[in-house]
């Protein structure tokens, strides 16, 4: 006790340090550096490289104070008990001025005719705010020409103040290491890779340097001539008017004055909306800034909770569907061999006739609805409102059954919340990460650069567990490749192992785990020797990646598909979620199990009852209890029988049994597996009703197809990964005559005579808090901007960042530990000699719908392509380009190969990215994880045969899969303070005063 | 059984239809705005006889050439200078107290009456008629005027220049510095 108290004392010693700031007296927090005291103050310092979300980069030398009567840079100064800080001297602002005459030596001041001047150019506003009214060193233009190769984003030197917030953000933030200051030539400037074009490098068009970047350097193309008013203006016009402006400079004042006036105007003419990205189940959150239609960049914020100043090409750069003439923008109706556009009423009521009449002649179990991990939260809750309480079915799924429901059900065996145990900010904390089948880098972009980060900068170890070679495991501190479907077996292995070496958290299972014994009795069979026999991986890796989770105080595991989508996929999850129990990595921060959601509302969909089984909340249709309380509300009888999933409709409909459906913003007849046999049900439906705003393979086979409206189009909610429900707002008017889903099926609701008067989303949500106990305290106030909740969020608006802190959601309180065995993978003739490994690539979306839209992301990424490895290349005589067919025992598909060592042996890497004859799904089985019916696409064997030798390299040469990386730590400024023409502004001034003085 | 299909007829509006939509679309924007667009008429009739409508025509309709001539033009010496001088004196009319100006400007204004009603005359001003006409109580007030004038114009406002002065020498700025603006939080 005597210690604490001591301890404690100290740290109240350490808050209190006092400071003095220009004569007045104040309290600094610990370790704060001067900047962050200044800023908390109503001082303001010029900061033109500063950025809150950077830190200290060091390069332009503006933030220049006195400190203790030395000048020093106040963004890396840490402020020390009785430090005196002088802002105001001649001095100070001599050294301030010298440092931004450097700057604008290398930027040319023309901001009215600048598509960046909307009020946010940090040159602009400090050349403004120090009231600098001429440069002593001239503006020189740079011997580099405009690299305008890549098709998002632009650099143009000349305009480039050299700060190396896009480095820091390129090199620490997205840590894809592209970008460096050559310091070392004449002239410095950003160079990528070894000094390529930016369109030939290893740049993945994240965003992350245009959306630093303080001024017109490294700017977004959307931008270019649309922002301003006179930017529009021809090249050879605009040079002169740039050499006017500045003959007319009568000093920067009166020029920065009719800029100012010129980017209020700009205000008028563009929109700034807050969206949720679609992508994927990060979350990202952002602005989109928009002139009527036309979508002109997407500024993200520091203080946007899941992603902050982050994005990945596609939310960055992959917008370009809304605008696609492809977009449906009338209801079609099919007739004969096409589609006959129509309008709403007609085909409204077609929809009520036919669903009227379905349900007339075989019941309301002959009508079944998929809702879309896509859409918002509350058109996932009309959805199966609809479903349960107009028709009177509990026919209702959405496609997390093709990817996460195993790990909720793992999740819900072992820890009661189907839901990340805590933040993405807890996986940024955590001392070790264990990723197992998640290609995190490419699937969840944003997220995995917190891991990177960490790993790069603060010592948090990877280990990785995977087929493929990607690049986490590249960047992992251990890579281990078990055989396919095996996962399981090493996990429970190196759980007993942990056991057996008495590293087990004993006082945590002691006080929050019931079911040790059985487990442990269970677990017996899963001896090292056993998983080596049967993963294929080392004694030496078990036992260190047992050692390294023993050694580290705090443990996220991330999973994804590569775990979920086998036979066993819940089992393997629950032997994760014991994994973690077993070592007490549950309840603290920086710890805990992290399924990684794939689309934007997988969570949500879930969440709001979009399952056969769930009413909103996770409150089953089989209790009694639940259901009288919708009943109560809804005003009707709710069936008690649990639906069908999505597997078991497609199962229905060829048994007769199903007649109709209606589906939402899911192309199930592509990203089911074994599509050959899902298409031919879509065949035999009787009536069947698909909601699109493209013309989706789905939509081919509907009798009826109703153009929706995208994300950027309406309003909502979504819930990300993190269990956080975040807003969305409408951005644009939605295309043509399409309508957000919501409408629509109020529309057929009422139609059947619900009589719903819904007028806007937040209405739907008030409905939902209400009946669902882990949204209570959910508001659309509590949403507004970027401000989010996470889940359980009690009534009084308290959310849920961290789970679990308070005991586990059973009766007492306590987590279980799950026995589970495992089920070895499909086994195939031995002619499919070729495993057939799938998944997502980082620049396009699914099946390409939307991101083959994208002009820019198609020249890069044009085609889908096959990964082979160079062993397999060599044994068949396959080079870049060969054309080959992959025959499995449910169909085949044509495709051409990739010879990279990313994968290796018999093992090849078909992304799910086509819609054509190299659709993935053609490929794969209707064989399903044993517990929820989740395909098995991971379990995909096939034989190969070569079609035609000779081809084009599907992987063009401009994909940043080419490209060489220049991994260093930062901007490395003291490559420029060791420079001959650099000399530290402070030490100017000194040595002025000293030689006058 | 229901085949995948992706042809789809476009709901085509005949000719007719569409300009009768057209049309109804414009009439509905119209009746809405009626007042905005009766004046905004009578403007384009004002706009019409003074030939404002044919310049700008001309000037819209060669949009890129005519500001490339424009951009051309204005970037000479003699014309940045005066745009240059143009962006000073709206600076120095801003510092001007009209208040104090008045006065002033109405004793100038008499006098130069005075000087327009005298006819130039033969007459010549001699040194002792100088010093005589200081017992003038007019003439008198109007040199003690000028030369308190004279005066403050002999004093140092070279701290006030924006043209040529560095920013850490600029009154205005060390005026602001001199300050702290409030304290920093005492947060702990």
């Amino acid at each position: 006790m005597k210690s604490e108290f001591f301890e404690k004392g100290w740290i109240v010693l350490s808050e209190s340090q006092n400071i003095n700031i220009n004569g007045v007296n104040v309290i600094a927090k610990p370790n704060q550096t001067v900047l962050e005291l200044l800023s908390d103050s109503s001082i303001e310092i010029p900061q033109v490289c500063y950025h809150p979300s950077l830190g200290a980069i060091e390069t332009c030398d503006t933030c220049i104070v006195s400190v203790n009567g030395e000048l020093v840079r106040s963004c890396s100064t840490r402020v020390k008990e009785g430090d005196v800080i002088d802002t105001a001297t001649s001095d100070v602002k001599e050294a301030q001025t010298i440092a931004m005459d450097k700057i604008l030596y290398n930027h040319e001041l023309y901001c009215t005719v600048c598509d960046y001047n909307n009020g946010g150019c940090e040159v602009h506003n400090t050349v403004k705010a120090m009231k600098i009214n001429h440069q002593r060193i001239p503006f020189d233009q740079k011997p580099y020409e405009v690299d305008d190769s890549n098709p998002f984003y632009r650099y143009d030197p000349d305009q480039c103040i050299l700060c190396g917030r896009c480095v820091e953000a390129c090199q620490d933030v997205q840590v894809t290491e592209t970008l460096t200051i050559d310091w070392e030539r004449q002239e410095p400037r950003v160079i990528w890779d070894k000094d390529v074009p930016i369109n030939e490098s290893s740049c993945v068009s994240c965003g992350h340097c245009s959306t630093v970047c303080p001024c017109n350097a490294m700017m977004e193309k959307g931008m270019e001539g649309e922002a301003g008013f006179l930017t529009g203006i021809a090249k050879n016009t605009l040079r002169p008017m740039i050499e006017m402006t500045k003959n007319v400079e009568t000093g920067y004042g009166s020029i920065l004055a009719i800029s100012d006036m010129e980017a209020a105007m700009r205000d008028e003419k563009i929109e700034k909306t807050k969206t949720v990205c679609t992508y994927c189940g990060v979350g990202c959150s952002f602005d989109v800034w928009t002139k009527d239609r036309e979508i002109l960049k997407i500024e993200p914020h520091a203080e946007a909770p899941a992603n902050g100043i982050s994005t990945c090409v596609k939310g960055k750069f992959g917008w370009d569907f809304v605008n696609s003439e492809e977009r449906l923008t009338k209801p079609l109706i099919r007739e004969g061999d096409s589609f006959r556009e129509a309008e709403w009423e007609e085909a409204l009521s077609l929809i009520a006739q036919k669903f009227t009449e379905i349900k007339k002649d075989h019941g309301a179990d002959a009508l079944s609805f998929i809702s879309s991990s896509k859409t918002t939260n509350e058109e996932s809750y009309l959805m199966q409102k609809l479903a349960r309480s107009v028709i009177g079915t509990n026919n209702i799924d959405n496609c997390s059954r093709y990817c996460q429901t195993p790990a909720t059900v793992g999740l819900f065996r072992t820890v009661g919340y189907g839901g990340d145990a805590g933040s993405i900010e807890d996986i940024q904390k955590a001392e070790l990460v264990l990723i197992i089948g998640s290609n995190t880098s490419e699937s969840h972009p944003v997220l995995s650069t917190r891991v990177k980060r960490s790993q790069k900068l603060n010592g948090q170890k990877v280990i990785v567990a995977d087929l493929r070679e990607h690049e986490m495991a590249e960047r992992s501190d251990l890579f281990v490749r078990p055989r396919a479907g095996t996962d399981m077996v090493w996990l429970s292995a190196v759980t007993k192992y942990i056991i057996d070496q008495g590293w087990a958290d004993e006082q945590f299972l002691k006080e929050n785990v019931n079911g040790l014994e059985d487990f442990i009795k269970n677990l017996e069979k899963f001896t090292i020797e056993y998983a080596v026999k049967t993963t294929g991986i080392s004694r030496e890796n078990l036992i260190q990646i047992a050692e390294m989770i023993h050694e580290s105080k705090t443990v996220s595991a991330l999973w994804a598909m590569g775990v979920t989508q086998h036979l066993g996929g819940s089992d393997t999850s629950t032997a994760i979620s014991n994994l973690l129990l077993v070592t007490g990595n549950y309840t603290k921060p920086g710890a805990g199990a992290y399924p990684l959601r794939g689309h934007n509302n997988v969570q949500g969909a879930g969440d709001f009852g979009s399952s056969p089984d769930n009413l909103p909340g996770y409150q089953t249709v089989t209790d009694p209890e639940s259901r009288k309380k919708f009943e109560n509300a809804w005003g009707v009888t709710l069936p008690e029988v649990p639906g069908l999933n999505n597997h078991e409709m497609v199962e229905g409909i060829h048994e007769g049994k199903l007649k109709a459906m209606y589906l939402k913003g899911e192309d199930m007849g592509l990203v089911d597996s074994n599509i050959n046999y899902v298409q031919a049900a879509f065949e035999k439906l009787d009536f069947f009703v698909v909601q699109d705003i493209f013309l989706s393979r789905t939509a081919q086979f509907a009798n009826v197809v109703l153009p929706a409206s995208p994300s950027l189009e309406k309003d909502g909610t979504f819930t990300n990964t993190e269990r956080r429900i975040q807003r969305l707002y409408k951005a644009l008017e939605p295309l043509g005559e399409s309508k957000p889903d919501w409408q629509i099926i109020i529309d057929i609701a009422n139609r059947l005579g619900a009589g719903w008067n819904y007028t806007h989303p937040s209405e739907v949500m008030e409905e939902a808090a209400k009946l669902m106990p882990l949204y209570s305290g959910v508001t659309y106030e509590r949403l507004e901007g970027y401000k989010s909740l996470q889940w359980p969020v009690a009534a009084d608006g308290t959310d849920s960042p961290l789970l679990y802190t308070d005991g586990f959601p059973f009766p007492d309180g306590k987590a279980r530990l799950y026995p589970v065995d495992w089920t070895p993978p499909l086994e195939f003739p031995v002619e499919y000699d070729i495993h057939v490994n799938n998944g997502r690539l980082l620049e396009h979306f699914h099946e390409g719908n939307m991101t083959y839209k994208s002009a820019g992301i198609s020249e890069k990424t044009p085609e889908v392509f096959l990964e082979v490895s160079p062993d397999l290349a060599a044994e068949r005589g396959l080079n870049d380009g060969t054309l080959v067919r992959l025959s499995s025992p449910y169909g085949n598909v044509k495709v051409k190969c990739h010879i990279t060592d990313r994968v290796k042996g018999k093992e090849v890497y078909l992304p799910m990215n086509d819609t054509g004859e190299a659709a993935i799904n053609l490929l794969t089985s209707s064989y399903a994880d044993k517990d929820t019916d989740t395909p098995a696409y991971k379990e995909t064997r096939a034989k190969l045969e070569i079609l035609k030798e000779e081809g084009t390299n599907p992987l063009p040469k401009i994909n940043h899969r080419y490209g060489n990386p220049q991994p260093q730590i930062g901007i490395q400024v003291e490559k420029k303070w060791a420079r001959k023409d650099y000399i530290f502004p402070g030490d100017i001034v000194k040595k002025e005063r000293n030689q006058h003085g | 059984m229901a085949k995948a299909i992706n042809k789809i007829q476009r709901f085509e509006l005949s000719p007719e239809d569409k300009r009768k939509k057209d049309l109804e679309e414009v009439e509905t924007a119209l009746i809405e705005n009626k007042e905005s667009i009766l004046e905004l008429i009578t403007v384009v009739n004002h706009m019409h006889d003074r030939g404002i409508l044919s310049l700008l025509n001309g000037l819209f309709g060669q949009g890129d050439k005519v500001l490339n001539v424009l951009v051309k033009a204005a970037d000479k010496p003699e014309t940045t200078n005066t745009l240059k001088n143009l962006l000073l004196m709206v600076g120095t009319l801003g510092t001007i107290n009209v208040k104090q100006l008045e006065p002033m400007l109405l004793k100038i204004n008499s006098g130069i009456a005075r000087v327009a009603e005298s006819n130039e005359t033969e007459e010549k001003t001699g040194y002792f008629d100088l010093v005589k006409s200081l017992k003038d109580p007019e003439i008198n007030s109007a040199i003690t005027l000028l030369m308190t004038f004279l005066k403050g114009m002999g004093e140092d406002t070279s701290g006030m220049e924006r043209n040529t002065q560095l920013p850490e020498d600029q009154d205005l700025h060390k005026r602001e510095s001199n300050t702290v603006n409030g304290s920093p939080s005492n947060d702990k």
